[in-house]
């Protein structure tokens, strides 16, 4: 294989590992912004704030990777879609974490309010649901995984269930005044960060059933097919394009 | 054949205009159903929204196949990967403002809270004015336009307010009220983000500056 070509290859790697390094830290703020709130812990809030600059910055430097690589390179069909795929996903990821950023200022505002355990119990499931389809999201990406990616919409069902008994929760607590207006108005929006966190994974899925089968969510039936059948054609001019550049 | 290639692009980013005329039709419909709860307006909405999807898929292939056969660089790559990243926002807000027709069938629900229903339809309006800019930004490539748009404020306080009023209602449903409101205040909220980030996409096409594709990343 000539050097150009592997190098090309080798930046393909690098954008992939660098998304999957974004993905991990995306994936250790679920955790830490639910501890955050949950132990009323203001430093830690602060911490978190901070962290965001690096998650930014790694976004950022991807971006212009892939830049670089479409300016540079000749990609062919498939790794054209890996790294416009790479372009959507950082969009998805840095934005996911700007979320629990938005958790741990929800945090600062309801400092000193006490939850009570129904209500503790709800966030802890939707962090671990979040972090969960999070996660799935992620494998998929990294094993190219297509039929995991697009499963994780329907496993999304389970995040929205516990939202909804988390803001009846929210009601009661409001009832009996064992929270006022403001705080509840707060963990009102705090549920919807971790919703929209699971949104961000079903699309992440969705992007990967993209990237590797050339097909997206709004291709129904019959256009499905005709994308089949043109990655089969696809995968075949590709096979006689590196036989061809592997030959004497 | 180099001329070929320039009416290509410009046929390119006028098909993605066309795309943005159908969202924008369709989140016409969408505030009419939020105001009214009209059924069948929902369901052309469903309808349109098929059409969207098929030109976000038409669109994408071309990008891909300009790409792939030209190896564009500079303003020209630009062009092409804004086209990938803006029908993607555009495609998103369609489907944001499908959310909202789909609760046509309980519109009953969104109005009992009269203060809530209001501040939905101030959020409705926010939404499509802030998404019309951006659309006019990128068909007018107007600097400032995309500017404003990409750096108007939020609406958190808008969605604050909206939960005080549903939390503040002492009904029987209270709780299914709440979280249909909240489904139509989120997705009008993210129809507004989404257009910001459509300001700052339309920006970056034409600064090409990377301090700009910073500045999206908050």
């Amino acid at each position: 294989m000539p050097e150009q070509r592997k190098t090309f290859h080798q930046e393909l790697d690098e954008i992939r590992d660098d998304i999957v390094r974004l993905g991990a830290l995306v994936g250790e703020f679920i955790p830490r912004g639910t501890e955050v709130l949950l132990a009323n812990d203001m430093v830690g809030a602060q911490l978190l704030i901070e962290s965001d600059d690096e998650l930014d910055d790694l976004s950022l430097r991807i971006e212009e990777h892939c830049y670089h690589v479409l300016a540079l390179q000749q990609p062919m069909a498939s790794d054209l879609r890996s790294i416009v795929t790479g372009l959507w996903l950082t969009g998805e990821l840095e934005r996911s974490g700007d979320l629990m950023v938005n958790v741990a200022k929800g945090a600062r505002r309801i400092y000193g309010v006490t939850l009570d355990p129904k209500l503790r119990g709800l966030i802890e499931r939707m962090s671990e649901e979040a972090s969960r389809l999070m996660k799935l999201a992620l494998d998929a990406y990294a094993e190219r995984n297509a039929s995991l990616g697009v499963a994780i919409d329907d496993i999304d069902d389970t995040l929205d269930t516990i939202h909804g008994d988390y803001i009846e929760a929210i009601f009661e607590s409001h009832a009996t005044h064992d929270i006022g207006l403001q705080a509840s108005v707060q963990l009102a929006l705090i549920g919807r960060y971790y919703e929209r966190i699971g949104d961000h994974a079903v699309n992440i899925g969705q992007r990967v059933q993209y990237m590797v089968t050339g097909w997206l969510p709004e291709q129904t039936g019959a256009a499905r097919l005709i994308a089949r059948r043109s990655l089969a054609a696809e995968i075949g001019a590709e096979v006689s394009a590196s036989e061809a550049e592997s030959g004497p | 054949m180099r001329q070929q290639y320039t009416s290509e692009l410009e046929q390119l980013a006028l098909q993605v205009e066309l795309m943005g005329i159908l969202v924008d039709e369709n989140l016409e419909r969408m505030r009419t159903v939020l105001s009214k709860g009209n059924l069948s307006i929902a369901e052309e909405a469903l309808r349109v929204d098929d059409r969207i999807d098929a030109m976000n898929v038409s669109l994408m292939e071309r990008s891909y196949e300009l790409l792939r056969r030209e190896a564009p660089v500079a303003s020209d790559l630009r062009l092409i990967v804004s086209v990938l990243r803006v029908t993607a926002e555009l495609e998103r807000i369609g489907d944001l403002s499908l959310r909202i027709a789909k609760l046509a069938p309980e519109h009953e629900l969104l109005t009992r809270v009269p203060t809530a229903f209001d501040i939905l339809e101030t959020l409705a309006g926010h939404a499509v004015t802030q998404y019309r800019d951006a659309l006019r930004a990128w068909s007018t490539l107007d600097l400032a336009l995309a500017e404003r748009v990409a750096t108007e404020p939020e609406v958190a306080l808008a969605l604050r307010h909206l939960v005080e009023a549903l939390l503040s209602y002492e009904g029987p449903d209270a709780v299914v009220v709440a979280l249909r409101t909240m489904v139509a205040g989120q997705a009008l909220d993210r129809i507004a983000d989404h257009s910001a980030v459509l300001g700052a996409r339309v920006r970056y096409l034409i600064t090409g500056d990377p301090d700009h594709l910073a500045a999206e990343v908050r």
